[in-house]
């Protein structure tokens, strides 16, 4: 694993989710460094998405410590994570369906993205990148500049999911969380949003935290992988190490793990 | 249009609503002028239900607590104070409620909330008439100093136009934007930023101070006050309706169906209230069968629609009756087997 000697953005210590009797998210803990993009991989039911729902506010950890850019968040609403530069998507698109594309765009900048107030008359923050700054520049960086008055409800499934992001986009993160923003798209669909991700990284100086199911997808793109099993982590390393791991072998055993390890050369430096 | 063009629209549809009924007690009758009270009551009451319910599809029946809160807090008050702190202190009164009632139930959603307001009511009903009767000795109140009708007419339809007033601004306003959002994904606006917490007590608290004033208001009209009259759910639901007919989401709505019922009430109820009660569940029914926007939602493409759906409908019964169907399907079945052949 590499250095970072910037505090973390994002650290979770021992998250334990748990529903009645079932252990969804088992103590794990995990740091995020600024301008990281880390990938959670898993079998289904590991507990990737639960993770998310708690390290984005959603579901409030039944034990854990969750801090934000030095912000102790754990168990507060997902409003005071959004305005502590945490953004997320969800795994099926959740758009506001009778509102215009652009509109979308306008409730996080409205809200979490809202300029603080002392800058009302002159001035911006240093650290809010460009792009981030107007409904219709978030718009043409995912691409739906042409859509921007249709209703969210009208335009296709991949491009609901560009606008989740462009919605993700609009809180003005720091920290950007993408459920299985791949899922269901076409192989060309797969590698233009992972450009633009990579992109999100390079240029915005995000965090990215991405889940997928895919794992071949998954990665060739990221550069840490975290590796969730029955809601524990098993694993949290480079995606060269990781495909060698054999408790991750033994987990994904039959699944998709079996042709990720003919990868196995491609990934390996 | 765009948002300027509609805002100025909006101001100045209000402003000749409000100057008719301005002029309303001047020329007309008696009984015209207390249908039309009746008119701006359901106005003020509606489009305060339909900001907040409207707009969160949270849907609210508490409005007769709200209401009976306000007419109760002028049985007490009135003559101890003036006309105007009364009505004041019982929207303040209502408002207060709701925000306690709000912090204990505004986390449910749907059916829960519903059931959860409609039993707030009762509740509050119930407590009011065990106080009564334990502490005071007596259930209900005489008013003895009433203000004048004019006053009553002019204090309502301030009422009225102050709450199409405020709908029109928080429709305007990030309070508005996060109250739209709340009713489209309520977990989505919360990861973008809002707390909905706060918003939804915010609402629900405007919402319950127009139906405390109107309530406040609206007492001197009977004399004599008890629980079971001015807590009637009958207020309550008959709000929702009317929102719900209008359409929820529209600014107009509401008060066209406002118009539109009080009329129906008060020539109706007396002579036929049978027919009121069933013309108004028709209404419903046939609002959410074909009209889901509701009455505002009308257009002149609306009627093309049901009209090319009715013909289409006819077509297709005729055909079946003169057996074009069945041997359309024959011909087909015979292509088939033909094509085989090729």
């Amino acid at each position: 694993m590499s250095e970072h000697t910037l505090p973390p953005l994002m650290e979770a210590h021992n998250v334990t989710v748990r529903f009645g009797g079932l252990v969804a998210v088992d103590a794990v803990s995990a740091n995020f460094a600024p301008g990281e993009l880390v990938g959670i991989i898993g079998p289904n039911g590991a507990g990737k998405t639960t993770f998310f729902n708690a390290i984005s506010g959603v579901t409030a950890p039944t034990s854990g410590r969750l801090v934000a850019g030095g912000h102790n968040l754990t168990g507060r609403g997902p409003h005071r994570f959004a305005a502590h530069g945490v953004a997320r998507t969800f795994q099926t698109p959740r758009v506001f369906p009778d509102m215009p594309v652009v509109a979308n765009i306008e409730f996080g900048l409205k809200f979490a993205g809202r300029r603080p107030r002392k800058y009302i008359f002159w001035g911006e923050e240093r650290d809010v990148p460009w792009v981030l700054r107007d409904a219709s520049s978030i718009l043409s960086l995912i691409g739906l500049s042409a859509q921007a008055e249709l209703p969210a409800a009208a335009i296709t499934p991949s491009q609901q999911r560009l606008l989740e992001i462009g919605m993700a986009l609009a809180t003005r993160p720091k920290l950007l969380l993408l459920d299985e923003v791949a899922a269901g798209l076409t192989e060309a669909e797969i590698e233009d949003m992972a450009r633009l991700i990579r992109r999100l990284r390079d240029e915005l100086d995000l965090t990215v935290i991405w889940i997928e199911h895919a794992v071949t997808t998954l990665l060739r793109h990221v550069e840490r992988v975290i590796v969730l099993h029955q809601g524990r982590k098993i694993a949290d390393d480079t995606p060269a190490n990781v495909v060698r791991n054999p408790e991750v072998i033994e987990a994904y055993l039959g699944d998709e793990m079996a042709e990720s390890a003919d990868m196995d050369m491609e990934v390996a430096p | 249009m765009t948002s300027r063009q509609l805002l100025i629209r909006d101001v100045l549809v209000l402003l000749a609503f409000a100057g008719w009924s301005l002029a309303l007690p001047a020329y007309a009758s008696e009984f015209v002028v207390s249908m039309a009270l009746t008119c701006l009551m359901y106005v003020a009451l509606s489009s305060s239900w339909g900001l907040f319910c409207g707009s969160t599809r949270y849907l609210s029946l508490a409005t007769s607590a709200f209401f009976g809160i306000g007419a109760y807090s002028t049985a007490l008050l009135l003559g101890d104070f003036g006309w105007v702190e009364t009505i004041l202190m019982g929207s303040a009164a209502a408002a207060l409620v709701a925000v306690v009632m709000g912090a204990a139930v505004l986390h449910l959603r749907g059916t829960y909330f519903a059931v959860l307001t409609f039993g707030m009511t009762e509740l509050i009903m119930h407590a009011v008439t065990y106080f009564e009767k334990s502490v005071t000795g007596t259930v209900g109140r005489v008013l003895t100093v009433v203000p004048e009708r004019d006053t009553i007419y002019l204090t309502v339809l301030a009422l009225a136009v102050l709450s199409v007033a405020v709908s029109i601004v928080v429709r305007r306003t990030r309070f508005g934007l996060a109250l739209m959002g709340i009713g489209a994904d309520e977990q989505r606006a919360q990861t973008l930023g809002v707390n909905t917490r706060w918003i939804k007590i915010a609402g629900f608290a405007i919402t319950a101070a127009f139906a405390g004033a109107v309530g406040a208001a609206m007492a001197v009209r009977w004399t004599y006050i008890d629980p079971h009259t001015v807590f009637n759910p009958f207020i309550g639901f008959q709000t929702v309706l009317i929102t719900l007919i209008g359409g929820v989401l529209t600014l107009w709505g509401p008060l066209l169906a406002a118009v539109i019922f009080s009329v129906l009430a008060e020539s109706l109820r007396l002579q036929f209230p049978q027919i009121y009660l069933m013309s108004l569940g028709l209404l419903l029914i046939v609002c959410v069968l074909y009209l889901p926007g509701g009455l505002a939602s009308l257009r002149w493409e609306t009627f093309k629609g049901w009209w090319y759906d009715t013909r289409d409908w006819a077509k297709d019964i005729q055909r079946d009756l003169t057996g074009e169907n069945e041997r359309e399907k024959q011909r087909i079945k015979r292509r088939e087997k033909e094509s085989h052949f090729v």
